[in-house]
């Protein structure tokens, strides 16, 4: 079977029936789809096949050949972040980081096909995607940021945004 | 008319850095001969972001800017030891850990600075990464070539080590007395929630969740926000959603997997106001009590509260689910309204509770549009 990952060609010759997520954290090293429920329930491991969100723990192999497959990791990486990854940062909308793959993969494909989506609209698309440390309202702002326009300076992964805001905040001076 | 409003308060406190078993957290702290800061402590960051807070407290104990410093909590090898990310204690406990150890490094840093600015340690300070003479200002040296003196011309290491322990409080087993308090700091908060509930089909749905949380000082408030918010989704599963016995002490029919276990979504979010109060804590870091674990417990009562104010039924079991909410309806038509106490030691008159939540003649400071 033949699949594009991320601008990558491979030839594999799997268990046509094994879930694309076990093919593609196992055999490819693409550990950006994380395995949660493994049952189609939690969001962590979707990804895009050809532009349309796919849960891969329930999509086996056979169901993408020929196909083109983008996760996480083909949206941007660490020195250069895309709008959706530097609003998750601009904005905390990552904690634990869990479930923030498939969050921004999610986002990713609602943009794509709803560029101006409400904040409703935000919360139907995603409602399937689990997140047990933010409490959403983070994650919904940063993709409302994308949504409207707001541009991200920032693309070095290092920098902890916000604080000099909080020191400002808080009084507490270095 | 099937639908009610309703809205409910609640209030808690809640124990920082609670011990009864003796949890230290430790840290060292040594300085690079250009000045960057190199922090070794093991308090793990599961996402609250301890890193950062605990990175802030550094920077600010020491006076030099937060990008010089570099927190190392990824090997347990070459730190020191930390017992966990657990009981609130990682900004209290962890963070003092740190902020002792950038204490000795700060003093360390002045009497090199001392020598090479001819002064007394006692009148220096450091602000922005720069040791200066108080009152003469141009009299300074940076924290860069303070560490560079130290290492090319004095022949040292400047580094700093800290611990912080909350000693255990053991109880007397007679009279449930105890010597030392079993905590470091009471950390307070209010909840107020609106629900709509459905008298037809028993469901619940949370309309405005409005949290105050006094946290002592807020070192980093958005991370603290980020804290309430999501203690806000995680309490209003624990009132109307999770359940991982729901025939409990009964564990038949208990879920099997993630599937079956209900965790709120995005589409359950409600409208989510959070207020931080600052009451500092003595010996907390910079004041700082604790945010952690606090941040799910007050929903679940203010919900129930919630659900009477709409219904006037009172639903004593968690998760308030749409089956409970009909029965409690269910008894309160058959003229049985008393809360169901079978398998569990509740605590519960109306007459008290009502008398006790009426005092002043209901009023409240609170103004809550």
């Amino acid at each position: 079977m033949k699949l594009t990952v991320n601008g990558r060609a491979h030839d594999l010759a799997s268990d046509p029936l094994r879930p694309l997520l076990h093919v593609l954290r196992d055999e490819l090293d693409v550990t950006g789809p994380k395995a949660g429920c493994q049952q189609g329930s939690c969001g962590t491991c979707t990804i895009l096949v050809d532009g349309e969100a796919r849960r891969s723990c329930l999509t086996p192999l056979a169901l993408v050949d020929g196909a083109e497959v983008t996760t996480i990791e083909g949206l941007g990486d660490a020195t250069r972040l895309n709008a959706l990854q530097a609003a998750f940062h601009q904005y905390y909308g990552a904690q634990c980081g869990f479930c923030t793959s498939g969050m921004i993969v999610a986002a990713h494909a609602l943009l794509e096909r709803n560029p101006a989506p409400t904040r409703h609209d935000i919360q139907t698309a995603l409602a399937g995607h689990i997140c047990r440390c933010t409490g959403y309202v983070k994650i919904l702002d940063a993709i409302e940021a994308v949504a409207r326009g707001e541009t991200f300076t920032e693309t070095n992964g290092d920098r902890q945004p916000g604080v000099e805001e909080s020191v400002a905040k808080t009084g507490v001076s270095g | 008319m099937p639908r009610h409003k309703g809205r409910g308060i609640s209030t808690i406190e809640y124990p920082t850095g609670m011990n009864q078993n003796g949890d230290p957290s430790q840290a060292w702290i040594k300085l690079k001969p250009d000045g960057r800061v190199d922090v070794f402590a093991g308090t793990v960051d599961i996402g609250q972001g301890s890193k950062t807070v605990h990175t802030q407290i550094v920077a600010d104990a020491i006076g030099v800017p937060y990008e010089w410093v570099t927190m190392d909590n990824s090997n347990t090898d070459s730190s020191p030891v930390c017992t966990g990310s657990f009981a609130s204690r990682g900004t209290f406990i962890g963070g003092n850990a740190v902020r002792f150890a950038a204490e000795r490094v700060r003093e360390r840093i002045l009497d090199i600075a001392a020598k090479e600015l001819e002064a007394s340690a006692d009148d220096l300070e450091i602000e922005d990464g720069t040791v200066s003479v108080s009152g003469a200002p141009d009299r300074n040296i940076s924290v860069s070539d303070v560490a560079a003196a130290a290492t090319w011309g004095h022949g040292e290491l400047i580094t700093g080590t800290g611990a912080a322990l909350k000693p255990y409080a053991p109880v007397d087993p007679e009279t449930g007395a105890v010597e030392i308090e079993p905590h470091c700091a009471i950390s307070y908060a209010s909840c107020i929630a609106d629900v709509e509930v459905d008298d037809e089909t028993g469901e619940v749905t949370v309309l405005r969740l409005i949290q105050a949380y006094d946290v002592g000082r807020a070192i980093n408030p958005t991370l603290v926000e980020g804290q309430i918010e999501g203690g806000a989704m995680m309490g209003l599963g624990l009132g109307l959603l999770e359940n991982s016995y729901p025939y409990y002490p009964e564990t038949d029919h208990r879920g099997s997997e993630f599937g079956t276990y209900l965790a709120p979504g995005m589409e359950e979010l409600p409208e989510i106001e959070s207020l931080i109060l600052e009451n500092p804590a003595v010996d907390g870091p910079f004041g700082a009590k604790a945010i952690g674990e606090m941040a799910n417990n007050a929903q679940p009562g203010a919900l129930a509260n919630a659900v009477f104010d709409a219904i006037g039924v009172w639903v004593t079991e968690l998760p308030i689910t749409p089956e409970r909410v009909l029965r409690a309806l269910e008894r309160k038509n058959d003229g049985k309204h008393e809360p169901r106490h079978e398998g569990k030691k509740v605590i519960f008159d109306e007459e008290i509770s009502i008398g006790t939540i009426g005092a002043n003649g209901g009023a409240v400071a609170l103004d809550v549009p």
